[in-house]
């Protein structure tokens, strides 16, 4: 009854609006504080006025000088950021810098070495990261075995050479370094009266196993591909090319967090220029974070606005160790299943490698389907509407009666028409993609037919253009190069655009505008239309693949500091007719 | 200037052999037809013999000084204002052909293709392609032109086989034509007056050295006069030059003869691509030195801020002509009748100045 009452009291009485919304991002707050250091900041300036400190929030995740410094003030020696010889002391630090115990990854595991008398210490690592079998076996070691060694040399050089048996460990004083390690799946281990830890390797995460090529598949040739793992991919590449003179340069990228990056070069072969140039570009980004090597990509080509990639993306190994046995330039990146190759071409763009598995005759008619496919890709639908819209009498009288015939009960303009294919069939590429499974395929195809069989008969569409189109996309597809294709499909909306305006006219507009693009572009210095624009020794493998005993030097256009691929024969059991032709008969 | 990006050898004899080819997809032939009757053919090859003789000449005067073009040896050698007036003469050329090379292009687009649209609207097409090509710069012009030459080629291999069928070797009798003196002093004349070796004189320094000059330009007359002579030829035995003189672009009306069977025949659109294509780079290539000459005579580090108003003035120049015939006349009596002045009488009085100095040099010093 009371309860009515109350009900009754609420419809009846004013309540005021109910605080529903739990929180609310401020934006002061932020500002706020961003104001206040800059306060602070322009107090400090004016006093040392030598340092400019990166902009507030912004930390490199690699130096923690500024943490390490706010909290070592009541740690004594972690001022320095090195590790003091007390034990407690060490740990505080690490609680600091690692703001526990709030953060669950990170785990101390205290114990006692097992000497005698035993030895307090802990180790630092983070959950996930590391392999547990690598932990539990170094534990056992640490806690069981280490009997033998007296308490007054239980320090850490004798740890590291008598009790840890793993592959690789490390002595460390300093913190930023040691966080650095633990932040990759290392463990370190602190001693009680060492002034230096151990760093242990651990790393141990979850990852994919080696698994073919999704994007690049081919018929012939290792069905490798590259997976997120920084190490195993420059060793995939290491497997193919067994040569000491293969280098990886490690740099990283990312000032807040950052992520390793391998530069791969042959030093006997890349021009010493071009590594450097790499190494510059890759050095001098200064942004928060890079996690794929498309965003990389992005920081280090040399013309942004250009629709043209400018580098090489590749997730196959193979394709790597054969560009690199070209003198070129190889980057991969931590945690990305794809290498970017510099520098490029377009015509490097349009080999998929399988050609060179394949015996020469094989592999040039691929490359000519190649061409074929990526000139219809990139004019078909324009030069359609030029001829259909202006230039009727090109077309032979027939083909001109059956498009007319065709056409004759779409309502739409031809180029709405084309327009509306197009973006059906962008539309059905792109769903597919996204559908997760199998389901995505079978979308893909069923749609692809109901929709171009579904507007002919809702005579949205005639019949010739839903080929034309079908053809079109076809061929886009079958330029091997993702970024390239997503050119060409670009490019040919300009061409369907200046070809339903001014005919041929516009298209030769269009053909001007992306040949002088495409022909002032480079790619690290190396003209992207090399080596026919400007003509330089091509080597027999750009359009046509010679067979592969003439190929016996390496593109000109790298410049690499040796030329020769073949110094003599590569087929040695052929002889020529003046040494000894004798042997080859008797044989 | 631009003078740090350097052309190879392939890269600029195919440049200027397709800048000189433009003249051939226009009215040109069908002026030379018009003079030397069926022996167009031999006027294109005392033409040839003429231009070679016109590269020699500028090769005397840039052999000497490697690291300069035409425009600064005439600031050099003539003085500031002999010099200037020089130089301007020559920008003064470049723009007019320029002007004239769009309108007679956009005209011969209208006859061709596009019979309903406006002439400015081609013109603006023209021009902007012109003003990003030589903005972009001489390298990839030249690169542009390397990488379509193969198509180019192989289009017009591709008309004049095609006309194999139409072939008839008894037009080309008799076989001086209209008489020597038409055939090789008039004929050879109008022939050999070609721009392309002002040009190459402007944009030397993107040569590798004074040397290459003469390599190169001549190699491209060579190919260009090739082209023109074969085009002549397949021209005077297909039409016969009696109809030749009567049309008004030849090439065009070739390539509507074609006819291999239903399904091949009238492919004259294709052409449009490859002549809009070669249009381009010509006008391009002319904006460009005409913006190198001025800015070389002014001594400004950049062209790239005069292609602009050069720009301006050449789209305003080339639409005054009233007319196809009056901008046809305008080149015949510009570009072809006067050129003798900005490619023989300039050149040969910087020459002879040039040694006269060179000679007196020493006594002065002495």
């Amino acid at each position: 009854m009371k309860n009515l009452f109350k009900q009754v009291k609420q419809i009846l009485t004013y309540q005021g609006t109910p605080f529903r919304e739990g929180f609310i991002l401020e934006e002061n707050a932020f500002d706020n504080r961003e104001a206040a250091a800059s306060g602070k900041e322009s107090q400090s300036q004016g006093k040392d006025g030598k340092e400019k400190s990166a902009e507030p929030g912004r930390r490199r995740a690699r130096p923690l000088r500024k943490a390490r410094s706010e909290g070592s003030r009541e740690t004594g020696d972690a001022d320095t950021g090195k590790v003091s010889t007390i034990l407690d002391r060490n740990r505080e630090t690490i609680e600091k810098l690692y703001g526990l115990p709030v953060n669950k990854d990170i785990i101390v595991r205290d114990f006692t070495i097992g000497t005698d008398p035993p030895v307090k210490s802990f180790l630092v690592y983070i959950d996930g990261m590391i392999s547990r079998t690598d932990l539990n076996f170094l534990l056992q070691n640490l806690m069981l075995e280490a009997g033998e060694i007296s308490r007054h040399i239980a320090s850490a050089p004798s740890i590291l050479h008598r009790l840890l048996p793993g592959s690789q460990a490390r002595m460390l004083d300093s913190f930023e370094k040691i966080v650095e390690f633990v932040n990759y799946g290392d463990t370190a281990l602190f001693i009680q009266g060492s002034p230096q830890a151990l760093v242990i390797e651990t790393k141990g995460w979850e990852h994919r196993p080696v698994e073919r090529p999704n994007s690049e598949q081919t018929i012939y040739g290792p069905q490798e591909a590259f997976i997120e793992n920084l190490r195993a991919n420059t060793a995939l590449v290491r497997k193919i090319i067994r040569s000491e003179k293969l280098y990886t340069e490690m740099l990283s990228v990312g000032k807040r967090y950052y992520s390793d990056v391998a530069v791969m070069y042959m030093s006997d072969l890349a021009n010493p220029e071009l590594v450097k140039e790499v190494k510059r570009r890759i050095s001098s980004i200064n942004v928060d974070y890079v996690t794929d090597t498309g965003m990389l990509e992005q920081f280090i080509e040399d013309s942004p606005y250009n629709l043209n990639p400018q580098t090489h993306y590749t997730e196959r190994p193979d394709r790597v160790a054969a560009f690199l046995a070209e003198g070129k330039v190889a980057i991969l990146l931590s945690g990305s299943p794809f290498a970017l190759v510099v520098p490029t071409t377009m015509y490097a763009q349009l080999h998929t490698g399988e050609e060179t598995y394949l015996r020469w005759q094989y592999g040039t008619f691929l490359r000519y389907i190649r061409t074929i496919s990526f000139y219809l890709a990139l004019l078909l639908p324009g030069l359609y509407l030029a001829a259909v819209l202006y230039h009727q009498e090109m077309l032979p009288t027939d083909l001109l009666l059956a498009i007319a015939g065709n056409r004759e009960r779409v309502p739409f303009p031809t180029v709405v028409e084309i327009l509306l294919m197009e973006f059906s069939f962008e539309l059905v590429r792109e769903a597919g993609l996204r559908i997760p499974g199998i389901i995505g395929s079978t979308i893909g195809i069923v749609g692809a037919l109901l929709l171009g069989q579904a507007a002919v008969q809702a005579n949205l569409a005639s019949p010739v253009v839903i080929i034309l189109v079908a053809v079109t996309g076809l061929a886009s597809f079958s330029i091997p190069s993702y970024s390239l294709a997503f050119a060409v499909r670009t490019y040919r909306f300009f061409y369907i655009i200046m070809g339903s305006i001014l005919g041929f006219y516009g298209i030769t507009i269009v053909l001007f505008i992306q040949i002088i693009f495409t022909t002032s572009l480079k790619s690290f210095g190396v003209p992207y239309l090399s080596p026919t624009g400007p003509r330089t020794y091509a080597g027999g493998d750009v359009v046509s693949r010679l067979p592969i005993f003439m190929q016996r030097r390496r593109p000109d256009y790298i410049n690499p500091q040796d030329n020769t691929r073949a110094p003599g024969n590569p087929r040695g059991w052929v002889r020529d007719k003046g040494e000894g032709g004798g042997d080859g008969k008797q044989q | 200037m631009e003078s740090s990006s350097k052309l190879g050898l392939a890269e600029a004899v195919v440049l200027l052999t397709m800048s000189s080819m433009a003249r051939i997809f226009l009215t040109f032939p069908r002026a030379l037809v018009e003079i030397s009757g069926p022996a167009a053919w031999l006027s294109s090859i005392t033409g040839m013999a003429l231009a070679i003789l016109q590269v020699y000449l500028f090769y005397l005067i840039l052999k000497p000084n490697p690291g300069r073009n035409i425009v600064d040896m005439a600031n050099e050698k003539l003085g500031n204002i002999a010099g200037t007036a020089v130089n301007i003469i020559f920008a003064s050329f470049f723009i007019a052909e320029a002007a004239l090379f769009t309108r007679t292009f956009s005209e011969a687009l209208i006859i061709s293709a596009l019979p309903s649209t406006p002439i400015s609207v081609l013109m603006t097409g023209y021009i902007t392609m012109a003003i990003l090509g030589a903005y972009i710069g001489l390298e990839a012009l030249a690169r542009s032109a390397r990488v379509t030459y193969p198509f180019v080629l192989f289009g017009i291999a591709l008309l004049l086989l095609g006309l194999i069928p139409k072939w008839d070797f008894q037009q080309v009798f008799p076989i001086l034509g209209n008489g020597p003196v038409n055939v090789f002093i008039k004929g050879g004349h109008l022939a050999g007056a070609v721009t392309e070796i002002l040009l190459a004189a402007v944009i030397v320094k993107s040569f590798h050295g004074p040397e290459m000059f003469f390599k190169i330009t001549s190699r491209a007359l060579l190919m260009g006069f090739a082209f023109l002579t074969v085009l002549l030829f397949v021209m005077v035995i297909t039409f016969g030059w009696n109809t030749a003189q009567e049309n008004t672009l030849p090439f065009y009306r070739l390539a509507t003869l074609i006819y291999l069977g239903r399904f091949f025949q009238r492919v004259e659109s294709v052409f449009i691509i490859i002549w809009g294509f070669i249009g381009m780079i010509k006008v391009a290539l002319t904006l460009y030195a005409a913006a190198l000459t001025l800015a070389g005579t002014l001594r400004l580090p950049d062209h790239r801020p005069l292609l602009w108003p050069l720009a301006v003035i050449i789209y305003t120049c080339s639409i005054l002509p009233h007319d196809m015939p009056t901008a046809v006349r305008l080149e015949s009596v510009l570009i072809r009748g006067v050129s003798w002045l900005p490619a023989v009488a300039l050149p040969l009085i910087i020459l002879i100045v040039s040694r006269v100095r060179k000679r007196s040099g020493p006594d002065e010093s002495g």
